[in-house]
Parts: structure tokens; C-alpha cells; sequence
């Protein structure tokens, strides 16, 4: 019972900072139906932003933070304005900025390989507490994980919900061409789902750089397993991103339970081919395409 | 030398990669993002069978070919409900789990050991075990993958699967079976790419998981991107510079860390520039129809496509047909009766349940309940691509040309029976085949003349002009060879003088015993093409009759303008 309560707690640690990725990733997708695979490179580069705000420009914690979203939202906006507007414009096939987001993944992902090394890097000093409830363990960056998970994604909602540029998002998502001809401006909307989805991604990857280092490599798991929890809990639905990346964190964490660790990561993909099977439309989505 | 020799080796094996890789993303239009692992079942299974079993070549070929095949054919089974998003995800995760497997599975791949020691090849006592050695065979097995492709391609399959590309429900409406065609591709380049996988691990004498990893993939992708997406020649040029351009920039000193990591980058920055300043690549995919000889010799069948057929019999019925989206009723008690030799009218306004009425009467949707026979045969249930073949074919109002297909391939791919449609024919049967071959090109020059663009045969669908699409999309559905034919909205958007000139083709086809059925806006095309006419509202028929007869409705007026 006590190693359940623990994988659970596990779990729900895990799966809050997948349906973060999720989030982030699932805003961009589909809003922009653009498979923007550089945003794993791109939260590689958050990571390090809050490395280098952190360490060499010794801020705190917290602005270190800020700076990395900042960083992040230049960089997904400059890759909408300068790489995947262009192809779009150019009118050609979905396919197209989907081979340029893999061209751009490969460059980042190594651009940051030379200019950081590509062995890890930890903030120097930095220590987190540690908490023990009964039987079960977690940090204080665990904790911070699940909080920033569900005070953003509630902040994202209201955003959506409530605000003008929210619902302009929210309308363009439902039918891009509808929303053109009612004068949202779409492209604006891009640049702005691009520049909320990265800055997103932001924090988890400040928190990842907290708990295990910054790596070159750690953005393809990150927009490997947001895109499987945006497909998993539906493409369109806040709701379903979060459902699906605490599903996949859930799965794998209590998979544990009976399987052995290093099998751990292919357990949500089982995951995902049963939902893509019997269930493609995910969790809450509709259909797409 | 011996340097160079390597380099030559890399590049045959990469060039099977890429022909492998083509043929799904160029030609079938898959997007799947799985080459790689495709490549480390070719790897592994020679060396699990060589090291653990003792296995000679080219036993371990063979099975790891089989093996991976297979592999290839399941992945394609989710990839006929699922597409786009769905397939890069699935083929994503395939990815990654075989890589854990590669990685964890420590007694049988030796984990992140990998496996040492796979013994060469040898041939007639003769071991290849050097690049100099080696090479002759890699050149070996690079033009037999590349015929298996090329063959593939140029084959009517090859016809078909470009034509998938282009648009999959028009592919099944001109009767393709998409489930069949996706098996196969996946299972022919996951195949091949097991070859290619096959002759690393023995020119290595060793295979590790690094060597199988997403950035792989994309590598291969740019090979494939580079060379241009739909033509097999371009893939060998891709993967000949990709391999050779990062061996030239090692006379640049730099660290080896950082040398490896700008490798990555100039390949991640040629694919976004190539998809800027040429995105069809190196060499441009070409039309497939060169290989063949004009010919004009069609009386022979323009007399057999007009043998007249008896008219006034039913042909096809629908039978209280409804259909429910959810909330909202499509179609509710729909009947309908149609006869040969005789073109039928449905009109009705906006969201009546035109189109949706073709959808189900050809297997596009799936009925909740009714009944649907043609020739008193039921029909109902019965998947879409088989219903053309029974005789019942549907345009669509959006026209759904295959693209970037010629005029002549447009309407070479609808015609029915094609024994190069199977796999297995264009590669044992290929006489059959270059016979068929030259029927079909007679068959479909005949309807082009029909539709009267034969002298656009060759001109690429994309450069047509608006009626000559639609003249086409006449002339793919004729070509199908059904009885009945389904047009939606064949005429809308035309200028009267084009009216004139397709009207008289349509009555022909009447004529000459075929059932038409036409959803129609235009009311004096009703008027002057129609023998009888379904006035559709609310999902069923609230009136037929003769045209005349409706229009003088007042009641139906009301209907048709509110």
C-alpha cells in the first residue's frame, strides 16, 4: 500500500509536468495545426536560459524562471515568423513545415550541444528541501511541479475564456477560416499562441534543469511526450492535454508497480496505441486530421 | 583508398535507405517517422540469427527481411483508420520503443554493448572483410533494392499509390483498396530497409542502438527530401551527398564533438533550404507514362465502351435509408430507384441530404439502417472500393483530381481490374502486365476522346482548366467501368458553351445503357438533361417526377427559395 501511495504520488508529479508539455504543445497545434516539433529544442533552450540567469547572472530562482520564458517566447515566435509562415504562405503541403520543424529540431538541438557542452549543467548550490508525509517521499521541486501545473493551466483557461485575445484564440482553433472572415487577424493569433505555448514550456523545463540538469538532448522527450498526451486526452482541449498527460504519468508510474524501471517510458506509448486504436479522437477531442 | 572505398560502401547502404524511405513518404504520401527502426530489425535480426543461432547467409537476410516486412504491415493497419497526425505519432512512438528494446532487452541485443563480432559475409569461400571487399556487394544489393522499388513504382501499384497520395477517398472511389495498398508499401520499404540493415551489421561486425536513434530518421529524410519526394534516382543523389558532403567538411579541423554536432546542423539546415528554394527536390518527380508508347488505335474499344446495355431496368435502389450525426438527422427515409439508360435528378436546398446520400448509397458512410441493392444484389456494408467494382462509381464536388497526376494517369488508375494493382502480378507476372498495360492505355485514350481531352492526355491534372477538370472527373468516373454512375454537382460553376459541349457527353452515356444520377442546382440543367427528378428536404424525397412537373410545384418552390 505504502509503495502504491509512493508510485502514485510519482505519478501525479510525472504526469503534471507531461500535461504542462501538453499544454504548451497542444495550444500551438491546435490552433496552428502546425506539428511543431522544434518546441522540444526550444524547451531545451528555456532550460539553459534559466541555467545562465541562475548561475552566471546569479539571479534567483524565480526571475531565472521569467528569463526563460522570455527566451522561449522570442524563439517560438521567431520560428513561426521566419520559418513556418513562409511555408505556410507558400501554400504548401502540412507535410512541409513538418519536415522544416524536424530541420529546425536538429539545428537547435545541436546549436546547443556546441555552444553549452554536451554534458549536463546544474545550477551550482542550488539544493531542494525535502518532504516526507508518512510513508511517502517527495521535493520541494515536485511539489513545485503539480502547483505550477495547475495554477497555469488555470490561468490559461481564464485567459481563453474571459479575454479578448483568449477568445480570438479559442474562435481560431474552432475554425480558422471562420475566424478570418469575422477580421481575426490569424496570424497575429499564431505569433501569439506561439509566444504563450513556449513561454509555457518555460517552467517545466526551469523545474526539469532543478531536479535532474539541463541536457542538449532532454527536448525530444519533452515534445515526444507532449504531442503523446495532446493525442491521448484529444487535440483542441485544454482538459484533454491535462488529462492525458496525467494519464501518461499515472500509466507509467503504476506500471512500476509490476514491471521493471527501464521499461518505464515505452508504457505510455502502449498507452497511446490503444487510444489511437479505439479511441482516436482522445479522451475529450474531437477528430482531426 | 580504403577510405574512399568506406564512403561508397555508406553510400549504397544509405542509398537503399533512402529508395526504402521514398517509397512511402514520396509515393504513398505516409508520412511515417519509423525508417530507422525499420533499419535496426534488418540489423539485429542478422546479428541475433548469426551470433545466437549460428544461421549462414542468406538465411539471416531472409528472415530479418520477413521479420521487418511484417513489422512494416502492422504499422500500416492503424494507418489505414488513422492518417497525417496520427500516423507521425504512432510511427514516432514505433520509434522510440524499438530503440527501448534495443537498449533493455540485454540478453538478446546485448543492451548498450550492443552485439560484437556478427561474422562477415562470405561469398565462395571468399571473405568480404574489408570496404574493398565489401563494396561489390553493397553495390550488389543496392541495384536489386532499387529495381524492387523502381519496378514497384512504375507498375500500375506505383499508379495507384501516387493517386492515394493525391487523395485518398478519390482513390477509393475509383475502386482502390487503400488497406491493401498501405500493407503493402509499409511492408516493401520496411523490407528493403532490412536489407539495408542487414548489410551494416555485417560490414560492421557490429550493430549498437545508437545507430538506429530518431536522428536517423530525420537523416534519411533529408536524403529523401533532398533528392526529391517521388522520384527513386533523387534518392540515390540525396543520400550520395548527404553521406559524402559531412566526409569533405572533415578537411575543416574542428574538434570531433563539434564537427559531429554541425554535421546535424548543415543536415537540418539543407532541409529547410532545399524546402525553400526547391521543394521538390534535386531531381523532380517525373511522370511515370514516358515508359510508354503512344497509341492510336482505338476503335477496338471506343465500339466495346458503347455497347448499349438494356435500359429501363432497375438498377440501383436505396431503400429507406437514414443517417443520424449525432444530434442531427442527415437522411430519414430516403428512397430512391434508379434505372438504366435514364439520368435522374436530385435537387433540393442546402443541407438537404444530397451528398450525404451518395456518401451512403456508395459505402462512403455507413448506413444506420435501410437497404441498398444494385441488380438485386445487396450491396449494403459493403466497403466503398468494392462497390465501384460492383458497378456503382461517385464523383465529388470538390473533384478530387489526383493532382499532380497526368490527364492520361487520371484515368488509367480508375479503370477496373488490374491485375498490376497486386503486388504479386507486377513482380511474377510481369508479361501480363506490359500486355495489360498496353490495353489500358488504349482503354483510357478512348475515354479521353470521349470526354474529348485527348489532346490534354499529357498535361499534368493541376494545369487544366476549370471545365476541363470537370471533364475529367467525367472521364475517371467512366473509366472505373461501373454501370452506374453518381455525379455530384458535375456542372455547377460552368459557363453556358461548356454547358452545351458536356451536356450532349452525359445523354451519350444514357444512351448507351448507363444509370446517371446528378445533384444539380442549376435548374434549367435539370430541365434539359433530366428524365426524372428527387426533390430532397428534410433527409428524404418530398416529390418526384418529371422535371415539368416539380418545378410547377408552387409548394416545392416555396422549399427551393426560402
Amino acid at each position: 500500500m505504502d509503495l502504491f501511495a509512493q508510485l502514485f504520488v510519482n505519478g501525479l508529479v510525472n504526469g503534471s509536468h507531461y500535461a504542462l508539455l501538453g499544454v504548451g504543445f497542444g495550444l500551438i497545434f491546435a490552433t496552428t495545426r502546425i506539428l511543431h516539433f522544434a518546441y522540444g529544442p526550444i524547451f531545451t533552450a528555456a532550460a539553459y536560459a534559466a541555467w545562465f540567469a541562475a548561475n552566471v547572472l546569479g539571479l534567483p530562482i524565480a526571475a531565472a524562471m521569467l528569463f526563460a520564458a522570455a527566451i522561449a517566447a522570442v524563439l517560438g515566435v521567431i520560428t513561426y515568423q521566419y520559418l513556418y509562415l513562409p511555408f505556410e504562405r507558400g501554400q504548401g503541403s502540412s507535410h512541409v513545415t513538418l519536415i522544416a520543424s524536424l530541420g529546425l529540431f536538429i539545428v537547435l538541438e545541436n546549436l546547443i550541444a556546441i555552444i553549452f557542452g554536451t554534458g549536463g549543467r546544474v545550477i551550482d548550490g542550488y539544493q531542494y528541501s525535502i518532504f516526507l508525509i508518512g510513508p511517502i517521499y517527495f521535493s520541494s521541486v515536485q511539489l513545485g511541479q503539480v502547483i505550477a501545473m495547475v495554477v497555469l493551466t488555470a490561468l490559461l483557461g481564464v485567459y481563453l475564456a474571459r479575454t479578448r485575445h483568449g477568445k480570438a484564440i479559442l474562435a481560431t482553433t474552432d475554425n480558422p477560416e471562420m475566424a478570418r472572415i469575422i477580421g481575426i487577424d490569424t496570424v497575429r493569433v499564431s505569433r501569439l499562441v506561439f509566444a504563450i505555448g513556449s513561454a509555457l514550456s518555460a517552467i517545466p523545463a526551469t523545474l526539469i534543469l532543478l531536479k535532474d540538469g539541463a541536457s542538449p538532448s532532454m527536448g525530444f522527450f519533452a515534445v515526444f511526450i507532449a504531442f503523446v498526451a495532446v493525442i491521448v486526452g484529444g487535440v483542441g482541449s485544454l482538459r484533454g492535454a491535462v488529462a492525458g498527460g496525467l494519464a501518461l504519468g499515472m500509466v507509467e508510474s503504476l506500471g512500476l508497480w509490476k514491471i521493471p524501471t527501464e521499461w518505464q517510458s515505452s508504457i505510455a506509448f502502449i498507452v497511446l496505441f490503444l487510444v489511437v486504436l479505439l479511441r482516436p479522437q482522445g479522451l475529450f477531442g474531437r477528430a482531426v486530421n | 583508398m580504403e577510405y574512399i572505398l568506406h564512403i561508397l560502401v555508406m553510400v549504397c547502404i544509405y542509398g537503399i535507405l533512402a529508395v526504402s524511405f521514398n517509397l512511402l513518404i514520396g509515393f504513398a504520401g505516409l508520412f511515417a517517422m519509423a525508417q530507422a527502426a525499420f533499419y535496426a530489425f534488418g540489423a539485429y535480426a542478422t546479428a541475433i540469427l548469426t551470433l545466437k543461432l549460428g544461421l549462414p547467409f542468406p538465411a539471416d537476410l531472409l528472415i530479418g527481411v520477413a521479420i521487418t516486412a511484417f513489422i512494416g504491415a502492422l504499422v500500416a493497419i492503424p494507418a489505414i483508420r488513422i492518417s497525417g497526425t496520427y500516423l507521425v505519432v504512432v510511427t514516432l512512438a514505433l520509434q522510440v520503443i524499438v530503440i527501448a528494446i534495443a537498449t533493455n532487452w540485454k540478453s538478446l541485443t546485448g543492451g548498450t554493448d550492443g552485439l560484437r563480432g556478427i561474422p562477415s559475409l562470405h561469398i565462395f569461400g571468399y571473405a568480404l572483410d574489408n570496404p574493398g571487399r565489401f563494396l561489390p556487394a553493397a553495390i550488389v544489393a543496392l541495384v536489386i533494392c532499387f529495381w524492387i522499388a523502381w519496378r514497384l513504382v512504375n507498375s500500375p501499384f506505383g499508379r495507384a499509390l501516387r493517386a492515394m497520395r493525391e487523395n485518398e477517398s478519390a482513390a477509393e472511389a475509383v475502386g482502390k483498396n487503400l488497406l491493401y495498398m498501405k500493407v503493402a508499401v509499409f511492408a516493401f520499404s520496411a523490407g528493403l530497409a532490412a536489407v539495408a540493415g542487414s548489410l551494416f551489421a555485417r560490414y560492421l561486425n557490429y550493430v549498437g542502438a545508437e545507430s538506429f536513434g530518431i536522428d536517423e530518421t530525420i537523416y534519411m529524410l533529408a536524403m529523401v527530401i533532398l533528392g526529391g519526394t517521388g522520384n527513386l534516382w533523387g534518392s540515390l543523389v540525396g543520400a550520395a551527398v548527404l553521406v559524402i558532403l559531412p566526409e569533405l567538411l572533415k578537411f575543416v579541423t574542428l574538434p570531433t564533438e563539434i564537427a559531429d554536432k554541425s554535421h546535424l546542423i548543415i543536415y537540418g539546415l539543407l532541409l529547410i533550404v532545399i524546402l525553400r528554394l526547391r521543394p521538390e527536390g534535386l531531381l523532380a518527380e517525373r511522370s511515370t507514362m514516358r515508359h510508354l508508347p503512344h497509341v492510336d488505335d482505338t476503335s477496338r474499344h471506343s465500339a466495346e465502351m458503347t455497347e448499349p446495355l438494356r435500359t429501363g431496368e432497375v438498377t440501383l435502389s436505396g431503400n429507406d435509408l437514414h443517417k443520424r450525426f449525432g444530434g442531427i438527422v442527415a437522411v430519414a427515409g430516403f428512397n430512391i430507384v434508379l434505372k438504366s439508360g435514364s439520368i435522374t435528378g436530385l435537387i433540393g436546398p442546402n443541407g438537404a441530404g444530397k451528398t450525404t446520400a451518395f456518401n451512403l448509397l456508395t459505402g462512403f458512410l455507413s448506413l444506420d439502417s435501410g437497404n441498398i441493392t444494385f441488380r438485386g444484389r445487396n450491396i449494403t456494408g459493403l466497403k466503398s472500393h468494392d462497390i465501384v467494382r460492383a458497378g456503382v462509381a461517385r464523383s465529388f464536388q470538390d473533384l478530387r483530381l489526383f493532382t499532380k497526376m497526368t490527364a492520361l494517369e487520371n484515368v488509367m488508375v480508375a479503370l477496373p481490374n488490374q491485375a498490376g494493382d497486386r503486388v504479386f502480378d507486377v513482380f511474377f507476372r510481369p508479361m501480363q502486365i506490359h500486355r495489360e498495360e498496353q490495353d489500358n492505355l488504349v482503354r483510357a485514350r478512348a475515354v479521353l476522346d470521349f470526354v474529348g481531352l485527348t489532346h490534354k492526355a499529357y498535361e499534368t491534372a493541376e494545369n487544366l482548366s476549370y471545365a476541363e477538370e470537370k471533364l475529367l472527373v467525367i472521364g475517371r468516373l467512366l473509366a472505373t467501368g461501373a454501370e452506374v454512375f453518381l455525379f455530384d454537382e458535375p456542372l455547377s460553376g460552368l459557363d453556358r458553351t461548356t454547358l452545351a459541349e458536356i451536356f450532349p457527353i452525359v445523354r451519350k452515356l444514357a444512351d448507351s445503357g448507363k444509370t446517371i444520377c446528378i445533384i444539380e442546382h442549376n435548374l434549367d440543367v435539370i430541365k434539359e438533361l433530366c428524365d426524372v427528378v428527387y426533390f430532397l428536404d428534410e433527409g428524404h424525397a418530398m416529390a418526384t417526377g418529371t422535371p415539368d412537373q416539380l418545378m410547377n410545384d408552387p409548394a416545392l418552390a416555396t422549399r427551393y427559395f426560402k
